[in-house]
């Protein structure tokens, strides 16, 4: 269970990306973030595994006091939390499998990892990490070769080939084309029932975010304004989740 | 709006609707002006004077007709020479662009947050890329005494200070995207570097040793003017005798591996990126 309790986040320079946030997140959900940009959905997304710090309040995740982790017990902890990003993020010179054999890194002996050299049964993890994501022909293709929904299946084979409890997404979707952008919300839906992890994601995208989560929470200017049910969100939640501003965008548009 | 814009106030083009934009004026006459300023007092400084060149040029020709024909038979005392040039500038390579990498690294400000370290190193590459190679190789004789030893710690140094500051630029300009999912996976820094950084820079990376190698060749044939061993050794001392026809020979031999050289690296260089 992932447990915000009055998490608040300051920045260097002032500005408060998160205030006073209280969340709870049980294990198996699947849950959008939206609200917009600037509004601090990366930064809650990102606090989760610490990628961010926060400055006030208390953020565990099964028990653990987050901000309380260093050095080997953070890496240890981030093991099982898996990321998936808006640009894919993938070694694009090197093959697909390699990508997907970074999750297998830490394990490694360092010798293994200076050289990189796998064992057969990470490959083999690997490999089947692929089937999942039902990519395993393109293995030994040059990742820059693959499309981005491709790309972004690969980001999501290596995330699994870490065995995550819980795979954060910072708009996993927004670089691609719509169709591609709901075929992976449908794999994020399939592994979320299938292996039980839990799916926290960031995305502009209302209608699909309504479509595949079970859980929205709506972020406007560092607070949540919103948390329930996909179901309950009504065109009044949205215009107070964005501001205002949707309807506004629309009227210009006509 | 800018002290210039002022005094040369930008071209307005106005659309049919009345909406407009301003084209600021180019700032390239004042950059020629600078130039040509510049060049007119480099020249009285230096104290160029063109009529000596135009004068003295021939004489060229004159030392270049007394290398025609090169002593054929003086090359058998060449070889030797020249293989030790080869040798010592691709151990020289070798070392100096291994020995930049850990360096290198530490000099890159997106891999490295603390920035005393980074700044110390990058202090460290300036001033070890402002020792000259030949003095580089005079010092070394000191240390190490005459002989291709010298020649090669000196070009090894040279070009870990090249190498090493490419290498660095290069590393900032990588993809961090890669290596910020390795770390949210819980990889360390060091391994993240090792698998999501090295495949980004490696090819420009083992083409700027190639370069860096075809270059040194060309250093290592006058390292021997300071005893550090190699080709100039003879170079310096069959011109000292004024030895043109053998002079000759062992310039052809130097452009010849150099051309050969530069050939292969090229074509290898050409394949890598």
């Amino acid at each position: 269970m992932i447990d915000f309790s009055h998490v608040g986040k300051t920045y260097p320079n002032g500005f408060q990306a998160l205030k006073d946030i209280n969340l709870k997140i049980e294990q198996g959900e699947f849950v959008a973030v939206i609200g917009l940009s600037g509004a601090g959905k990366s930064t809650l997304i990102r606090t989760i595994n610490r990628m961010h710090d926060v400055t006030e309040g208390t953020l565990t995740v099964d028990d653990v006091d987050v901000m309380a982790l260093k050095g080997k017990a953070l890496r240890r902890f981030r093991r099982r939390i898996g990321m998936i990003f808006q640009s894919f993020n993938l070694v694009t010179r090197t093959t697909v499998l390699k990508n997907v054999l970074a999750a297998r890194v830490p394990d490694l002996s360092w010798w293994r990892a200076f050289l990189g050299v796998f064992p057969k049964a990470d490959k083999l993890a690997a490999l089947e990490a692929l089937d999942q994501v039902g990519i395993l022909d393109k293995a030994y293709v040059r990742a820059d070769q693959l499309s981005g929904g491709q790309q972004q299946r690969v980001a999501l084979a290596r995330t699994l080939a870490q065995n995550p409890q819980i795979i954060l997404a910072d708009e996993p979707v927004a670089s691609l084309d719509p169709v591609t952008a709901r075929q992976v919300m449908r794999d994020f839906a399939r592994i979320n029932q299938e292996l039980n992890i839990t799916v926290i994601i960031n995305i502009h995208h209302v209608e699909l975010a309504l479509q595949h989560a079970s859980r929205v929470i709506g972020i406007r200017a560092g607070e949540i304004v919103y948390d329930g049910s996909a179901a309950d969100v009504t065109p009044q939640v949205l215009e107070q989740i964005y501001d205002g501003k949707l309807e506004e965008a629309e009227n210009e548009s006509v | 709006m800018s002290l210039y814009d002022k005094i040369f106030p930008p071209r307005i083009t106005t659309l049919p609707n009345g909406k407009s934009v301003a084209k600021p004026r180019s700032r390239a006459p004042v950059v020629i002006l600078v130039i040509l300023a510049l060049s007119y007092v480099s020249v009285k400084v230096t104290g160029f004077d063109l009529s000596v060149v135009v004068r003295r040029s021939k004489e060229f020709f004159v030392i270049f007709a007394r290398m025609v024909p090169p002593e054929w038979g003086y090359m058998s005392r060449v070889w030797k020479p020249l293989m030790d040039t080869i040798k010592m500038s691709l151990l020289g390579s070798a070392v100096g662009a291994l020995l930049a990498v850990p360096f290198a690294t530490l000099a890159s400000t997106n891999i490295v947050k603390n920035k005393v370290l980074v700044a110390a190193m990058r202090l460290f590459f300036s001033l070890v890329r402002t020792l000259p190679t030949l003095i580089t190789a005079l010092i070394a004789t000191y240390i190490f005494g005459l002989g291709t030893l010298a020649g090669t710690i000196a070009i090894a140094v040279f070009t870990f200070a090249y190498l090493g500051k490419v290498l660095y630029e290069e590393i900032e300009t990588v993809d961090m995207g890669a290596f910020e999912a390795m770390e949210s996976m819980g990889v360390t820094k060091a391994r993240a570097f090792v698998f999501a950084i090295l495949p980004q820079v490696a090819p420009s990376y083992f083409s700027n040793c190639l370069f860096c190698f075809e270059g040194n060749v060309r250093y290592a044939a006058i390292l021997g003017y300071v005893g550090a061993g190699g080709i100039g050794l003879i170079l310096n001392e069959k011109i000292g005798w004024r030895e043109y026809p053998s002079v000759g020979i062992i310039l052809l031999a130097l452009f010849v591996t150099v051309f050969i050289i530069e050939t292969i690296s090229r074509e290898i260089r050409r394949h890598l990126t």
